[in-house]
């Protein structure tokens, strides 16, 4: 069968009446997330870990759920930072950049169905990409042996540390405890019990649920409390006129091209997701507009473009993320990290051989995506009155939810106190990790990679009998070590790299 | 201190326990060349690594983050801490009734919000994922919802 026979198959999947109701709630529950200040995609995308084992979703409809909330919340973080200037998640941020303003002009009606076209567009010019683009890869990833895929987590790891991050001993330090974590428990080759003290609520390791869980939703609420608003009341902006005219469209189509292309590449690099991606579109966009027309540049005070391409970029990243996450297994933000994890739970391997092994799962996700923009779209300009309420409900309602729906999925798993403490001690330790600025993201990726990781490096090292000089013996393998040294090396040479990547990251975070 | 330099201190101290509980992780019988200590002891090396440079050249502090006060974190983690031991005792419906009290109250609610929101949710959550998604919760010490 071609691409377009699986696709065709894919949307016989993902069309299945289950799978298109739970790409619908997936749509609305995300966009609902997305709105609340704080509550980001990956915080959505870690609680419903447990639910979907407990509601005894198949993989592809667990993941078409996971993937419908996770750009749907990238659809909703542009609401609250249109109306109120407050981003519901980083990748918002340059949103408001030239949303708020609008919104202050009386053109709030405006910007939001602008900017929810051209996360439509963004989307599915990414979407586009995957089908072009994820096969091939896939094909070229099955000649990957282990040391391939040492050489290619080190390349991921070093793309988290050395490109992406202002502090990069934190982003490696968080990495390395994601690996020290997914050490616990019964060492699968020899039967030895690592780190578990005995106790017999670790010798299977730690539950993924648990951790995700702690590190994220619970963590998550100490850091509202420091950055509560005090419940202050909320005023929306007028909305003005609802839908933009074709002048306006015009006017932005370029924006929306650059933007959307932009998005889908960085969306590739391990590390970079959506936030990257807008903060990158949104500099380059306001570079080419100051040169080709100085005198139109609104910048600042409510440019058009500069939203368009800022959304546009921002979904485009989020969706062409599941490139290296489905064809490589190498996850490249901390969301589709999660839902890799998800995969292995359900006792798949992710990476190339899913493509041959599980198509109705690939497939299945990638027509989804199609399905899920539209759904997306359609909800998202008639409904934003309705999805903008969400930003009146309190936090005291909001954190309870958050805590009962976070302990029913930890205790879900394995019906054990131990769990539950351990959610909450890992969320306590998380938040005292973030607030000294240790990323949460490159921890969790380096769970869900550490057992394949330890995997491949022992099965090469079993395959030289111990002598590490395979781990460089092949031309993919060098030309990956190769990559990664550069990514390392770098912002380290060049200062000009640094002050950007400082000054984007300042921007966003 | 430096909160980087504590951190570093931190990491450090975690490499020197995972070195000391996984120095001795040997299997009895070896049938490769790598076993399972030494990716467990990689990685506590580079922790160390992490550690001493966070020690030696501290990073930029992270100004942009305002902490909360002391106070309520420590009151939501004790709640919290809590709620999870005295899940299972008390079971589902109970301890959430109880705990979601002080939990919105720190959020800014009046008592009796809080109260309903925990009595609401507690019901609520109960009868969707105990009754209707088959999730089983822990019963009360009656037996019974409560």
């Amino acid at each position: 069968m071609d691409t377009l026979g699986f696709l065709a198959h894919g949307f016989g999947v993902a069309l299945a009446p289950t799978n298109l109701l739970l790409a619908t709630l997936g749509a609305i529950v995300g966009t609902m997330v997305g709105v609340l200040p704080g509550l980001g995609p990956i915080n959505a995308v870690a609680m419903l870990v447990p639910v979907v084992f407990a509601l005894g979703l198949p993989p592809e409809g667990s993941l078409i759920l996971m993937a419908a909330i996770y750009i749907g919340s990238e659809y909703g973080g542009r609401i609250s930072a249109i109306l109120l200037n407050v981003p519901g998640e980083a990748s918002a941020v340059m949103t408001a950049l030239e949303g708020y303003p609008l919104a202050r002009q009386g053109k709030a009606g405006i910007a939001l169905s602008l900017s929810a076209w051209t996360s439509f567009v963004g989307s599915a010019i990414a979407t586009f990409g995957i089908v072009l683009a994820a096969p091939v890869l896939a094909r070229w990833a099955l000649a990957f042996g282990p040391v391939e895929y040492v050489a290619l987590m080190v390349f991921a790891f070093s793309c988290l540390t050395g490109l992406l991050t202002d502090q990069p001993v934190k982003a490696l330090l968080a990495i390395m405890l994601g690996l020290a974590i997914s050490t616990i428990g019964i060492d699968a080759n020899s039967g030895v019990y690592r780190y578990t003290f005995g106790s017999p609520n670790l010798a299977d390791g730690v539950q993924f649920a648990t951790v995700v869980i702690g590190l994220f939703a619970i963590s998550e609420l100490l850091i509202m409390l420091d950055t509560m608003h005090g419940g202050a009341s909320i005023r929306i902006e007028q909305l003005g006129r609802s839908l933009f005219n074709r002048a306006e469209l015009r006017f932005t189509n370029m924006a929306t091209l650059r933007g959307s292309l932009i998005g889908f590449f960085v969306g590739i690099l391990p590390g970079a997701g959506g936030t990257v991606a807008s903060a990158l579109a949104y500099t380059t966009e306001k570079r080419v507009v100051e040169k080709s027309d100085p005198k139109g540049s609104h910048f600042g005070n409510g440019d058009l473009r500069g939203l368009a391409s800022v959304e546009a970029a921002n979904n485009s990243a989020s969706n062409s993320n599941f490139i290296p996450m489905l064809t490589l297994g190498i996850p490249s933000s901390g969301t589709t990290a999660i839902m890799l994890g998800v995969l292995t739970l359900y006792n798949l391997t992710p990476g190339p051989a899913l493509f041959r092994s599980q198509p109705d799962l690939v497939w299945g996700l990638i027509a989804s995506l199609f399905i899920g923009n539209i759904i997306l779209l359609a909800i998202n300009i008639p409904l934003v009155g309705l999805f903008a309420k969400m930003l009146s409900v309190p936090a005291w309602v909001l954190v309870p939810f958050i805590v009962v729906v976070s302990a029913i999925g930890v205790y879900s798993g394995k019906s054990t106190t131990f769990d539950l403490v351990l959610m909450v001690a890992l969320g306590v330790g998380a938040y005292f990790l973030r607030r000294v600025g240790v990323p949460m993201a490159p921890l969790i990726l380096g769970l869900v990679l550490g057992k394949i990781l330890e995997q491949s490096l022992r099965r090469a090292l079993s395959l030289s009998a111990g002598d590490v000089s395979i781990l460089w013996s092949s031309p993919i393998s060098i030309t990956l070590w190769i990559m990664a040294a550069g990514v390392l090396l770098v912002p380290m040479l060049m200062p000009k790299f640094r002050s950007w990547r400082h000054k984007t990251i300042v921007e966003t975070d | 201190m430096n909160t980087d330099r504590l951190l570093g201190a931190t990491a450090l101290a975690v490499a020197a326990l995972m070195l000391a509980f996984g120095y001795g992780l040997q299997a009895p019988f070896a049938y490769e060349p790598v076993g399972p200590r030494a990716f467990p002891l990689l990685a506590a090396g580079v922790i160390a690594i992490c550690g001493i440079m966070l020690l030696l050249k501290p990073e930029e502090p992270d100004q942009a983050h305002k902490a909360g006060s002391g106070m309520a974190i420590a009151a939501l983690s004790a709640s919290l801490l809590a709620y999870t031991v005295l899940f299972q005792p008390l079971g589902f419906v109970i301890s959430t009734a109880i705990f979601m009290v002080p939990i919105a109250m720190i959020f800014g609610a009046k008592w009796w919000q809080g109260a309903v929101t925990g009595v609401v949710l507690g019901l609520a959550s109960y009868l969707l994922f105990d009754r209707v998604l088959d999730v089983v919760l822990p019963v009360g010490p009656f037996g019974g919802i409560i």
